[in-house]
């Protein structure tokens, strides 16, 4: 499995595809977008931060484990940091399988556990 | 032998600063190295410690470290 992640204080623009092999047969593009109310209060946008040398670790083993479970082909994990406004991209990530379901059940997973163990934070003040 | 306690999130704020260095010794756990450096902060239940870079235990002791972080709840994505 080809696996890539990139942290960026840019706004995010996701490279072209060019698919690695021609047994993929399904691609998936998950984009996290930050909204306007936070807690009900209207926001400019939020911060990130991140603890990027683990995150960077515990991602790779969350796509190790998850790879096991789900065979896919590539994973790009993109996640930006520092200020992001209401209505960017904070978070993208494409997922290649050869079948639909692996590549659904991987995206599922993987948000899930990005949300429980990976060291990256969002506030609405810096 | 040195140790680096980084903070993130609402932990820098608690602790007032991002990063520290400290003395250790290997036998010790992160909570009493912790304890040390900022007896008046209690990690309770929601605040995990992370030692070179891998979730770890607050009462096991560290071994050879260098880095001891405290993790706050997580809110990527």
């Amino acid at each position: 499995m080809k696996t890539q992640i990139e942290f960026t204080r840019s706004t995010i623009a996701p490279p072209a595809t060019a698919f690695s092999s021609s047994e993929i047969g399904a691609c998936l593009e998950f984009s996290g977008i930050v909204r306007e109310l936070e807690n009900g209060k209207k926001i400019p946008g939020l911060y990130y931060e991140a603890y990027e040398p683990m995150a960077r670790a515990e991602l790779d083993k969350i796509f190790n484990e998850l790879g096991g479970k789900h065979s896919c082909e590539e994973v790009l994990f993109v996640h930006r940091l520092d200020f992001v406004p209401v209505g960017e991209t904070s978070l993208f990530v494409r997922i290649c399988s050869r079948h639909r379901q692996e590549g659904l059940n991987f995206m599922g997973e993987l948000i899930n556990r990005l949300k429980a163990d990976v060291p990256i934070w969002k506030k609405s003040e810096k | 032998m040195k140790i680096t306690i980084l903070t993130f999130a609402q932990t820098r704020t608690q602790l007032g600063f991002a990063e520290k260095a400290v003395d250790y010794k290997p036998e010790e756990t992160p909570r009493e190295i912790l304890r040390r450096v900022a007896p008046q902060f209690d990690p309770g239940k929601t605040i995990r410690v992370a030692v070179n870079q891998e979730y770890a235990d607050w009462d096991r002791a560290v071994g050879q470290a260098t880095e001891l972080a405290l993790i706050p709840p997580v809110s990527g994505g």
